[in-house]
């Protein structure tokens, strides 16, 4: 997701596990079950459609106890890639995944890092992350192996391996979940009475194509209800579409047939441009810098504003629409990108992915049009007008600072909008039911306004001047309706 | 940027792992400052020395002289009477939580680690007032030996150390052990006195009046000695001492057949790894040791066989004594136990026994103690087969 470097949202949903684990810890006095005072491995699996990538991680400690190779808290990138080559061998020697009947399968290694990390109870500690693809002999299947996995515990005989699936599209788990997510398949150690280490069988069920593509359904969807920024940019877009540009100003309303038609040109272009784009750089496999395309959404969003305040390209929204979609369809583009997906895969996942991402838009669009429509028959709908565009500008602009380095309140602030899903779209909802009632209560009047009118002598006067500007633009509304469910 | 990006997350992940403990013991902090005040102003009237083994109130004797009637000749009689005394200053809802039934599930229910009830069974000390806490430390030291820095004294002042561990970190403190009969206490049946927490796990199983098993017995130190209120305090120096001095009086030959080629970095059957023994054993066959070699053997499995009340401890010391030749020493690191990773085992046919150094939670700059007494065939009484 294009809201990576972010991390309120983590923060939020931190404060919810802190209200539910002291709420479960006064319920309970007494502190939660800890694992293992010492840290002991992960072996994380990201399971693919030919091959499983694994990320190793090692407490320092126990692996340089183990290995032989000097690693401490002190130890620099420089010393740990003179390093690699013989961490890379003593990995080799104890990594030996076999499919069931006991062929070899390919293992390469790949970056290493080090880190900090913490366990429960453990203090933080030094960890050595190396990366590895494990691969089957032709036709294997890897969901179903041998992991033959004793770094660290041949020689520690009181450390532990948790192996975990982090990734696995053929099972539905595809989102960005971190280690505390993702599903314990076994545990490795030593069997204390033969002192020995016995591989550990994984055996991954329930794989199948649909389970893939309705997980990256649903990952779209949420994608476009987390993403602030997306739904954001588009908001502010339809925002001045029910209005009519006059020289540098908005003036007056536009026709509801035009407004409509605005709304649906603007968000199918949006849709072409962000599906085209993500097509491209997927099927391309595009290595795609986040940090531009991210600068360039805020970019879009802060644009946006401004034409809300002041016509910038008055009834070419659809075009401007069209082309930042393009930006937006590159950033949706670094989800799919991570997952190393294989082509079919890729296809399928595309598919679910962009069917969810326009599912979710077209519920957020039908949900805010009559709000949007609404909204310009206020009275005071300039002034409401220039306070969302400006609140959007705020918003666009803590965005951009924030993924040019500086990161701010702002940007914190409006991304966690997203993690409020379910508050969003109840918001949405509530303005969008009275918007609509009030909408159809004056069409009522209007079509009643129409039959009097058509009796002579029976005009009336009364009204102030939005009811009647509100009666004459949704008779067009009403045409405009029934012209789009003709098209 | 891709790489950089997945590393991001990945540190994210742990970061977030990191805020929520940091979070998280911001939470509990309050909890468990509150389980240690109380705590405190629950031992502090019962316990004023700071815990060498002070007669309670109860104690009509001088006060050098420890309770001429309880300690010198206890047996497992005046366990259950102390037993049933605690009882009676329980009401029903606290009774029933101590007397647990003698199944495997509540009597592993032990841990090294700080976990509270999450990981154990039976009435939380800090739940105690002063006269119940009173009867239940009356409990612990009518059922074990009466030694410096063994039995009672080792425990209380293994109590002591969560107190002191507790003014520098949270979640430790005399509050958070635990203590459950599982059974009923009688002199004719078959029951359990099981009490831990953080750093101890005591299991003395009685059968028709007599200890059946005096272990496991977990008992760790961190950090390995403080002084406080001018008291020094080192709960496991008798028992440093005693394996220091077994492989000091080894030769270098013996000393390379007694090296492991394993690593350890703490004991290796901990809880849940009942039953678990190695089949071969390994290291210096004790047997072929010279009899003041032998003799310092035999010295350094009497701290931990000492937890239990003196006349089992004899018995059972007795027993190890006839199976040395049959028993094996091994170590692991440097003989100095000075360093993470310094270990040394003693397993006999009977006896296992396992001290390791490592790394220290709380105080990181130091080191500090877990060992494990195990039986090979009384653990739990030999009630269970694992």
């Amino acid at each position: 997701m294009d809201r990576r470097p972010i991390s309120l949202s983590h923060a939020l949903r931190m404060l919810a596990g802190i209200a539910v684990t002291v709420t479960a810890a006064l319920l309970l006095a007494a502190p939660p079950a800890a694992a293992h005072p010492l840290p002991h491995s992960v072996l994380l699996l990201d399971v693919h459609e030919t091959s499983v990538a694994a990320e190793l991680e090692l407490p320092v400690s126990d692996f340089s106890r183990a290995s032989g190779i000097a690693l401490d808290d002190s130890t620099t990138t420089g010393q740990l890639s003179a390093r690699g080559a013989a961490i890379r061998r003593y990995l080799a020697a104890h990594l030996h995944p076999t499919t069931r009947r006991g062929a070899a399968w390919t293992v390469a290694f790949g970056a290493m890092a080090l880190g900090r990390a913490e366990q429960t109870s453990t203090g933080t500690y030094r960890e050595l992350t190396v990366r590895a693809t494990l691969t089957p002999p032709s036709g294997g299947d890897p969901r179903r192996f041998v992991l033959d996995y004793d770094a660290i515990v041949h020689q520690v005989v009181t450390h532990t391996v948790m192996v975990s699936v982090r990734r696995d599209w053929a099972a539905g788990r595809v989102a960005e979940e971190g280690r505390d997510d993702a599903t314990e398949v076994g545990v490795i150690r030593i069997d204390t009475r033969t002192m020995s280490v016995a591989p550990l069988t994984v055996d991954l069920k329930g794989g199948s194509v649909w389970s893939g593509t309705y997980a990256m359904f649903r990952l779209g969807a949420d994608h476009i209800l987390e993403g602030t920024d997306h739904l954001l940019f588009l908001l502010i877009l339809l925002l001045p579409a029910p209005l009519q540009a006059a020289g540098n100003r908005w003036r007056g309303l536009a026709k509801t047939r035009t407004a409509v038609g605005r709304t649906g040109r603007t968000t199918l272009a949006f849709t072409v441009g962000h599906s085209t784009a993500l097509a491209l750089s997927a099927f391309g496999r595009l290595d795609i810098p986040a940090r531009p395309v991210e600068t360039f959404i805020a970019f879009s969003v802060l644009v946006g504003a401004v034409h809300a305040i002041r016509p910038l390209f008055p009834g070419r929204e659809a075009v401007v629409a069209g082309v930042f979609g393009l930006g937006h369809g590159l950033a949706f583009s670094l989800t799919l990108a991570e997952m190393n997906l294989s082509t079919t895969q890729l296809a399928l996942s595309l598919a679910g992915f962009n069917l969810g991402i326009e599912c979710m838009q077209l519920v957020l669009v039908l949900l805010a049009l009559p709000s949007l429509i609404r909204l310009t028959r206020l009275r005071g709908h300039p002034a409401l007008r220039g306070a969302c565009a400006l609140l959007t500008a705020g918003a666009a602009l803590g965005w951009l600072l924030d993924r040019l380095g500086l990161a701010n309140p702002v940007a914190r602030a409006a991304d966690s909008v997203g993690t409020h899903t379910s508050s969003l779209l109840l918001v949405l909802v509530a303005t969008a039911l009275p918007a609509t009632l009030r909408l159809i209560t004056a069409h009522r009047r209007t079509r009643g306004g129409d039959e009097e009118t058509q009796r002579p002598g029976g005009t009336e006067t009364s009204g102030d001047t939005g009811t009647s500007r509100d009666t004459e633009t949704w008779r067009h509304g009403g045409n405009a309706a029934r012209a789009a469910d003709a098209s | 940027m891709e790489k950089a990006s997945e590393n991001n997350s990945h540190r994210r992940v742990k970061s977030r792992w990191k805020r929520a403990g940091i979070a998280f013991a911001a939470g509990t902090s309050l909890l468990f400052g509150a389980v240690y005040v109380s705590a405190n102003a629950a031992t502090v009237p019962s316990d004023p020395a700071g815990g060498a083994g002070t007669p309670t109130a109860t104690a009509p004797g001088g006060a050098g002289a420890p309770t001429a009637t309880a300690s010198s000749s206890s047996d497992a009689s005046d366990v259950v009477t102390a037993a049933n005394a605690f009882l009676d200053t329980l009401d029903e809802d606290q009774q029933s939580s101590v007397l647990l039934d003698f199944t495997e599930a509540n009597a592993t229910a032990w841990s090294n680690l700080p976990c509270g009830s999450t990981c154990r069974v039976g009435i939380a000390f800090s739940s105690l007032s002063d006269e119940q806490l009173t009867a239940a430390k009356a409990v612990i030291k009518a059922a074990t030996g009466t030694g410096t820095d063994s039995g009672n004294d080792q425990i209380t002042q293994i109590l002591a150390a969560d107190d002191y561990l507790g003014e520098s970190a949270d979640g430790y403190g005399s509050g958070n052990y635990y203590l459950a009969f599982l059974g009923t206490p009688s002199a004719d049946g078959t029951w359990q006195l099981h009490f831990g927490g953080h750093h101890l796990a005591l299991n003395l199983t009685y059968e028709d009046g007599e200890v059946e098993g005096s272990t496991p017995y977990f008992v760790g130190v961190e950090p390995t000695n403080w002084t406080e209120d001018g008291t020094s305090y080192a709960p496991l120096s008798g028992m440093y001492d005693a394996m220091s001095a077994m492989v000091a009086g080894l030769s270098t030959d013996e000393l390379a057949e007694a090296k492991l080629s394993e690593s350890f970095s703490d004991v290796l059957l901990g809880p849940d790894d009942d039953g678990d023994f190695p089949t071969a054993k390994e290291g210096l066959k004790v047997g072929e040791l010279t009899d003041d070699q032998q003799e310092l053997v035999l010295n350094a499995i009497e701290p931990w066989v000492d937890v239990a009340d003196d006349t089992t401890a004899a018995s059972v010391l007795s027993t190890y004594k006839s199976e040395l030749d049959e028993t094996y020493i091994s170590y692991s690191g440097s003989t100095d136990l000075s360093a993470q990773g310094d270990y040394v085992r003693i397993d006999g046919p009977g006896v296992w026994i396992e001290f390791v150094c490592q790394d220290g939670v709380v105080y990181s700059d130091q080191i500090h103690y877990h060992t494990v007494y195990r039986d090979h065939t009384t653990d739990y009484g030999g009630e269970f087969s694992f």
